[in-house]
């Protein structure tokens, strides 16, 4: 555990050298949702992603969509797994399941947004035009497997990414 | 039934409408809203009431909260929801017809009127354009309780099988202080919650070879999440609808059994525990009473009301019984006065002792917490989980729930600490005076409790008490002196974004501190909690301390609350999704050294955990999940060693117990069990079992090891 942090650590401090970049990578699962909403939100998906510089590109896909996809975008908010709004447009390709992509240069706001893990990832669907699948683009780390134990506490984001914890 | 029709009709016919606020025309039938009263009160008024009023975790159906949530969406989304999620713990076994019902009844009870329109679960109207939350009297004041007679099963209460149990030992506070390895005599184990087992027949190296001794189908038609009692052989065990019965532990025969009701229906019905003392067995039971039974007849030796009868107070967490005294906590307490409260009754006569009240008012010690919120507004404190017992300090240790409404914004106090909510409690064993308290979450707004068991651990000379709550925050304090020591985080949250180390003072995320009523704000963990009521263990050769935890997010919104005595709930409704970094696992198991609170194993899995933990002297600990896995793993590593498929969701508190030299452990399966239990229900859909099934289980290594 404690060599994962250090992993993280200077990737993150690598991240503030434009010649190094750093990877991170999201699940997309469903958007918060009541009984009402579930039947709309479902879907899975996956995304990965690398900084180079203040440069991101993104890739992923989707499935299982229960509606026509109908945009992908970037979000940031205040908080790892706290929502709010839009700040870049990706690519979309296909409808129920397919492919996501993209290139943006983050502004300086959003690329502390990222390193902070406050960026995350929405896709809009027809029957679900406020949000069907999102994720929180975290730093790429090991995860030993379902079942599987590992040293350590695993990967905890709010110690694991800088800026969420302080202790004074 | 008739008389409401007839009053509905009687309305319609006249064109009386409660409030101009109606404009729209309802769409259902007289016919369904009817028809929706009946299967209201048999599928849902358990939890919700009779009067729609709602109950602790379940919200009100009826009332400015319920037009809060549901105003402005349309008709088709509430008939959406409860299609998708209820009835509790039976999600989606109701056929369309009748969920359309339901939902015209609910619309019936907010002040809407049926038309000639039948609903058919795809009309758009608003529902704040057909009703204004003005509940209809005959509803809002039922003439009589409505008993969900239709899902309660038939049993007819009392004591149906006297018992004659022979060479009975009484149970002595010495052997209380010091169990025996081969009884389960306290519900967490000893007095100290470690939940061990100085048993070590089964092992590392044999746990493969468990296999089924016995078993004994439990009570269907309630919660379970309880675990068995067990002394010289007698495996007392608290059943569902406030049953008790003695079996013999090594053969799963009944001895004896006593249903003293009331029967069980589906919320707050889980008896987490029993106790025995001297020649007694101590239940309370889920109408808050508190009974003592004779342990070799199960007689009822006395019993007594907990709280005043009829005023919608419950009890599940159990009781534990320390120097001569049975002592119990008090649940769903609703802003009414009294409000909730431990106490304490002579073990023999049943005689109350000491009453300590969980929740401050004005003008007593911690009531200024509280800002202005009057006496009769200030709830919760409740104590879902029996506390534990230093006999040498002569305190007992009790965890209280939040309290409520849930948000800050809804409650009106601010980041205030809300005394004696989400803290720690030391009370003096034979008076119940506070010796000291530790607020853990001054201000806590999520339905983020710190409820749960206190775990008593020396390291050397230092006598500390590890507690861990729903933000998943590991804490250590001085059980002595009740200071901060330390605190380790176990799972993700986003709810705090500090620590003071020297205090333990915990800071909000900003926005946290600024929400308003109405708006959603998010909260990592969800109210099912980083860790909930199933119980860690605590292994003291290895200094392990085992934790079940549980990983999922919501929003949550909090309402306007009516200002009036009784009126006060959760008032917040929720959303929730996957926990951030956690691949869609729910479930994660891990262990932590407690002198260091550094961590050593842990896993992730899809299914949350449902059961305390186990752990024993044969470096073999048990867990149980919501996917019907009961499972040993290798206590130093988390390596799993052993797994059995049960039939339906594994939940409770495992046990080991020895008889005739022979090892055995034993574990229930249950349903309900509060938002631990919904919310994978909501969110595990590829996840299924049976909505029946409770049961108990015992295993044991076959006769001849090999």
């Amino acid at each position: 555990m404690a060599t994962m942090r250090w992993t993280i650590l200077i990737a993150f401090a690598a991240t503030l050298s434009p010649s190094l970049a750093q990877d991170y990578a999201s699940r997309l699962t469903a958007v918060a949702y009541d009984g009402a909403m579930r039947a709309n939100v479902q879907g899975d998906g996956h995304v990965s992603a690398r900084l180079d510089g203040n440069r991101l590109t993104v890739t992923g896909d989707f499935v299982g969509l229960p509606s026509d996809a109908i945009s992908v975008k970037l979000y940031t908010g205040p908080g790892i797994g706290v929502p709010g709004p839009s700040i870049y447009d990706l690519a979309l390709d296909g409808t129920r399941a397919g492919r996501i992509s993209g290139s943006v240069t983050l502004n300086e706001k959003a690329l502390v947004a990222l390193k902070q893990g406050h960026l995350y990832l929405q896709l809009n669907s027809q029957r679900a035009p406020d949000g069907n699948l999102w994720g929180w683009l975290l730093p790429q780390h090991d995860f030993a497997g379902s079942d599987v134990p590992e040293a350590g506490q695993g990967f905890l984001p709010q110690l694991d990414v800088p800026g969420n914890w302080t202790e004074k | 039934m008739r008389e409401w029709i007839w009053i509905g009709a009687t309305l319609v016919g006249l064109g009386i409408a409660p409030s101009s606020a109606q404009t729209a025309q309802a769409p259902f039938t007289t016919a369904q809203a009817a028809a929706g009263r009946t299967a209201y009160a048999a599928d849902c008024a358990s939890c919700h009431q009779a009067n729609l009023s709602g109950s602790g975790e379940q919200p009100a159906l009826a009332g400015a909260s319920f037009m809060a949530a549901w105003g402005r969406r349309p008709i088709r989304d509430f008939y959406a929801d409860i299609s998708a999620n209820m009835p509790y713990g039976r999600a989606g076994s109701l056929d369309a017809a009748t969920y359309q019902a339901i939902t015209a009844f609910v619309m019936v009870a907010n002040g809407a009127h049926p038309s000639s329109v039948a609903f058919d679960g795809t009309q758009t109207t608003p529902i704040g354009s057909i009703a204004n939350g003005q509940i209809p009297a005959d509803i809002a004041k039922p003439k009589a309780p409505r008993v969900d007679a239709a899902r309660a099963p038939a049993m007819r209460l009392g004591q149906t099988l006297v018992g004659d149990i022979k060479n009975y030992t009484p149970v002595t506070d010495a052997m209380l202080v010091h169990p025996d390895p081969k009884d389960w005599l306290i519900y967490r184990g000893n007095y100290q919650a470690h939940s061990h087992s100085a048993l070590d027949q089964i092992n590392a190296g044999n746990v493969v070879q468990l296999q089924l001794k016995w078993s004994w189908a439990m009570n269907e038609g309630g919660e379970n999440a309880t675990g068995p009692t067990i002394h010289d052989g007698v495996m007392f065990l608290a059943n569902t609808s406030n049953t008790v019965q003695a079996l013999d532990a090594r053969t799963g025969e009944l001895l004896w059994e006593n249903r003293l009701g009331p029967i069980a229906t589906r919320a707050y019905s889980a008896l987490r525990s029993l106790a025995v003392y001297q020649d007694k067995v101590y239940i309370n039971a889920t109408d808050a009473k508190l009974y003592a039974l004779d342990a070799k007849t199960g007689k009822v030796a006395w019993e007594t009301d907990i709280a005043l009868p009829g005023r919608g107070f419950n009890e599940t967490g159990g009781v534990i019984v320390a120097h001569g005294k049975v002592i119990v906590g008090l649940t769903l307490c609703r802003g009414q006065m009294p409000h909730c409260y431990i106490s304490a009754y002579d073990a023999q006569t049943g005689a109350q002792v000491w009453k300590f009240t969980t929740i401050a008012d004005k003008g007593t010690p911690g009531g200024d917490t509280w800002g202005d919120v009057p006496d009769d507004m200030r709830a919760g404190g409740e104590t879902w989980i029996a506390g534990s017992y230093d006999p040498e300090l002569h305190l007992t240790y009790w965890g209280t729930a939040q309290s409520k409404p849930w948000m800050q914004a809804s409650r009106r106090s601010g980041t205030a600490a809300t005394l004696y909510a989400n803290s720690t409690l030391a009370l003096d064993v034979d008076t119940g005076k506070l010796k000291w308290y530790f607020s853990h979450a001054p201000g806590e707004t999520f339905d983020l409790d710190e409820v749960f068991e206190r775990v008593l651990i020396d390291h050397g000379a230092q006598k500390t008490l590890m507690t861990i709550g729903k933000a998943g925050i590991l804490w250590k304090l001085d059980r002595v002196t009740g200071k901060f020591i330390a605190a380790r985080q176990t799972v993700f949250q986003n709810v705090y974004d500090g620590i003071d180390k020297k205090t333990g003072r915990l800071s909000f995320r900003p926005d946290v501190l600024a929400q308003k009523t109405n708006t959603w704000i998010s909260a990592c963990p969800s109210a099912a909690g980083g860790h909930d009521w199933p119980p860690t263990s605590y292994d003291q050769k290895n200094d392990l301390m085992i934790i079940p935890l549980d990983q999922s997010c919501n929003l949550m919104r909090g309402h306007d609350v009516a200002q009036h005595t009784g009126s006060v709930q959760t008032e917040g409704e929720e959303r929730v999704f996957f926990m951030p970094g956690t691949d869609g696992n729910m479930g994660r198991l891990a262990a932590y050294h407690t002198a260091d609170m550094k961590p050593v194993w842990s896993f992730q899995q899809r299914a949350p955990f449902l059961t305390g933990v186990l752990s024993t002297d044969g470096d073999v600990s048990f867990v149980g999940d919501y996917d019907r896995v009961f499972r040993a793993v290798e206590t130093t590593t988390g390596k799993t060693l052993w797994t059995v498929r049960l039939p339906t969701v594994v939940q409770g508190n495992p046990v080991s117990f020895a008889v005739d030299g022979k090892q055995y452990i034993a574990i229930t399966t249950g349903l309900g069990g509060g938002s631990p239990f919904a919310k994978p229900s909501s969110m595990l859909g590829e996840l299924h079992h049976p909505d029946h099934g409770q049961a108990l289980y015992v295993f044991a290594l076959p006769d001849q090891v090999k």
